[in-house]
């Protein structure tokens, strides 16, 4: 009798999550009816707006707009930063930020642009950098034009604005900072008889050199970088301005002088031992944490990782990256990573979205103050003339390490990332990994450029 | 008046069959043909992102001129004739040894062995990972026995990378089909054995003279089931050794998820080439019947 019992509460059970299910679903195209009513219904709308996360074009109405980003700590809090500021001047303005991981975020995309169905995006997405320029070309009518929308782009960094820019037009609204540093411990470099200056402006040749030294005193490499992913080959690419792609979108693979010193100059680092790879992310973090390199060159965002070893506080500094040698327009700055803000078509209230944006992501020198201590470097060239820039970081040696970053950031060379990015970076990986284990570079590299090529057919 | 009532109740009975069978059906035929239906004209097309259009079979003929997916087909036969079999005949041999009535704990092993079915894709391919990291336990066993003189870097090297994934996929699917065998052990009488016994059968004779003959049907469908899930492979190659080293460890799903949600997205393309894996499973579980089942 109780198994009787048992069961018949357990179908029931599944038939009623069954019907949620059903219920659930039939919810989502009533979205767009909603929004039509919003005008007249506006006090209903306000009454339930915490449980209107599914339906962001409902909030047509009000002074809400929806958020998507993925970091609780870093962006997130940023966008509940600017929510503070805005609302200073705009007490009715609300925001709902929904956190959704990037994969996610690319999957809904990707989903609503298909269908053809844009209502279930947000008003403001955060987008990866490195993917912007693909979405904007697969998905044309996602992403809002923000040229003339009031945000002053020319004072952002433009290495960075560059990323999200498409024909000419601006689609992004540069966030975080990717300016690349290069970090070292100090206190194994001194094993060695080296200082960080030793380190500061210097070329790859003297990288390796160095590399040679601390190897030999410590038995550690200078860094380790992730096998596959080839995020040291592009920084060192984009530090002299080169890019795997030409202007008019077609591979620069064969012939692109810079990339093959690049290759050569990746390859004799990891020849020499300077440079060890692993297999993934968390080795790669684990490496420099450990103590079991001496440093590594990323974004600046590394530098979030690299103080999670509190033990090591004050035995990292942080300097420019090693610049390429016998590359025309070398320098000693790159970027890595990063992302921007995109305004979908979907906002029922662009203007409040484009305001919104103006006057706290780019035009808000409190907001960026109020973002600092969580790690968001701003690339709004003003705020980097903060005093809070300035002070002193204990864990880097008491180093101005913020405005340092900012300073990298103004001087990364601008380069074009491409729609197919992240199939060229696919291929580069590919030819590296080959050309290490002993094929022709020369092959190798055309053997990259027909598998672009191929993919943009 | 008792012959009309005759006549309803089988219409009754045959419609309540319909009435069972029908929200099973028609839930499968939403959620599985008519997605398969609509994959299959998508295959027909071809464009970036929402902007598709007809292509005939353009999709067709450039997946066998697109190297990365060439050598995809090629990484996934590496795997699916060396890793089905050698884990078909493991299983077969534990599924035997676990059937044997003397032995103890014999809940226990067959639980053990089960077990690692029961753990989610991805975090035992994460684990395998650290398993073979240069500083992983593999690495520092082998090192402090004096086997290797520094860590081998598994997951850099080609074939290393390869025999890993195949490692992963023994560890992780030998014990389910021992299940199928020992179900299948089950249906055959003891007594069979303890004749073949008594007539002076050694074990591995009564292995292959009994056990693998009357296991037949149930070899045939793991064998197709293994096939189809080896032709599948996504999680280990994506976790595991992330398609590398240099591609040389990339699966034909793999590759497909690539196209579809990392690359500038050609949906036409990717429908095309999971088309191409259902041809493949199709043909090869048909050649399988025929070499295996020869019942009728």
């Amino acid at each position: 009798m109780k198994r009787k019992i048992l069961a018949a509460l357990l179908a029931s059970t599944m038939v009623l999550s069954l019907v949620g299910c059903g219920g659930g679903s039939a919810e989502t195209p009533a979205a767009p009816a909603a929004d039509s009513g919003a005008a007249e219904e506006a006090p209903a709308a306000e009454e339930a707006p915490a449980a209107d996360a599914e339906t962001p074009a409902a909030a047509g109405g009000d002074e809400t707009l929806t958020v998507w980003c993925w970091d609780p700590a870093f962006n997130m809090n940023a966008m509940y930063e600017a929510e503070k500021v805005y609302q200073k001047d705009h007490p009715n303005f609300k925001l709902n930020v929904v956190e959704t991981p990037w994969d996610d975020i690319q999957t809904k995309v990707t989903t609503a642009a298909t269908s053809g169905d844009l209502s279930t995006l947000p008003d403001i997405f955060l987008m990866q950098d490195n993917a912007f320029q693909k979405n904007v070309l697969a998905f044309p009518d996602v992403c809002m034009d923000l040229t003339n929308s009031g945000v002053d782009f020319s004072q952002f960094a433009a290495g960075k604005t560059a990323y999200s820019v498409i024909d000419g037009k601006n689609y992004g609204v540069p966030f975080d900072n990717g300016a690349v540093v290069a970090c070292y411990r100090t206190d194994l470099l001194e094993q060695a008889g080296l200082t960080i200056d030793d380190f500061t402006d210097i070329t790859f040749d003297q990288y390796l050199e160095n590399g040679k030294k601390v190897l030999e005193a410590t038995g550690k490499p200078l860094i380790s970088m992730q096998a596959g992913e080839c995020d040291l080959i592009m920084m060192m690419l984009q530090s002299a301005g080169a890019s795997l792609f030409n202007e008019d979108g077609t591979a620069n693979i064969v012939g692109n002088d810079t990339l093959k010193t690049v290759m050569e100059t990746y390859k004799s680092l990891k020849d020499a031992g300077v440079l060890t790879e692993v297999n993934s992310w968390d080795e790669y973090v684990g490496d420099f944490v450990s103590g079991n390199v001496a440093g590594t060159i990323n974004g600046c965002w590394i530098m979030a990782s690299i103080q999670t070893a509190e033990d090591q506080s004050g035995n990292w500094a942080i300097t420019n990256m090693p610049s390429l040698v016998g590359a025309s327009g070398a320098t000693n700055y790159s970027n890595n990573g990063g992302s921007s803000w995109a305004v979908t078509t979907n906002c029922a209230n662009p203007d409040l979205a484009c305001d919104f944006l103006a006057s706290t992501f780019a035009g808000s020198n409190e907001l960026y103050d109020n973002i600092l201590p969580s790690g968001a470097l701003a690339t709004w060239a003003p705020a980097g003339d903060s005093s809070a820039y300035g002070e002193p970081n204990e864990f880097f040696g008491g180093d101005a390490v913020s405005a340092k970053i900012v300073d990298f950031a103004t001087k990364v060379p601008t380069n074009i990332t491409g729609a197919y990015y992240y199939e060229a970076r696919n291929a580069v990986a590919t030819a590296i990994t080959n050309y290490i284990n002993g094929s022709d570079l020369e092959t190798e590299l055309q053997t990259a450029e027909q598998t672009i090529n191929f993919n943009m057919q | 008046m008792s012959k009309s009532k005759k006549m309803t109740l089988s219409k009754k009975q045959n419609l309540m069959g319909w009435v069972f069978l029908a929200p099973g059906a028609v839930l499968i035929f939403i959620m599985s043909f008519v997605p398969m239906f609509r994959a299959l004209v998508l295959s027909f097309k071809s464009g970036v992102g929402a902007n598709m259009k007809w292509s005939g079979v353009s999709n067709y003929v450039r997946m066998f001129q697109d190297t990365v997916f060439v050598q995809s087909i090629k990484n996934t036969f590496f795997y699916l004739i060396i890793q089905v079999p050698v884990m078909l005949i493991f299983a077969l041999i534990l599924a035997s040894i676990l059937n044997n009535k003397d032995l103890r704990f014999k809940g226990l092993f067959r639980t053990m062995i089960f077990l690692p079915c029961a753990t989610s894709l991805v975090a035992y391919a994460i684990i395998f990972r650290s398993l073979f990291a240069n500083n992983g336990l593999v690495n520092l066993v082998l090192v402090n026995l004096g086997i290797l003189d520094q860590p081998y870097a598994f997951l850099t090297h080609t074939t290393s990378a390869r025999i890993v994934i195949i490692i992963a996929l023994l560890w992780r699917w030998t014990g389910y089909n021992m299940v199928f065998y020992l179900s299948g052990l089950q249906n055959i009488e003891y007594s069979v054995y303890e004749a073949a016994k008594i007539d002076g059968a050694s074990a591995v004779q009564s292995f292959f003279k009994i056990t693998v003959p009357l296991l037949k049907p149930t070899i045939l469908l793991t064998a197709i089931m293994s096939t189809n899930g080896t032709l599948q492979l996504f999680d280990e190659s994506v976790n595991l050794t992330n398609g590398g080293p240099a591609n040389t460890s990339i699966t034909m799903s793999h590759y497909i998820y690539d196209m579809s949600f990392k690359y500038v997205p050609n949906f036409g393309y990717a429908a095309a080439m999971s088309f191409l894996i259902l041809v493949l499973v199709a043909v090869l579980a048909f050649l399988q019947m025929k070499v295996g089942d020869k019942r009728d």
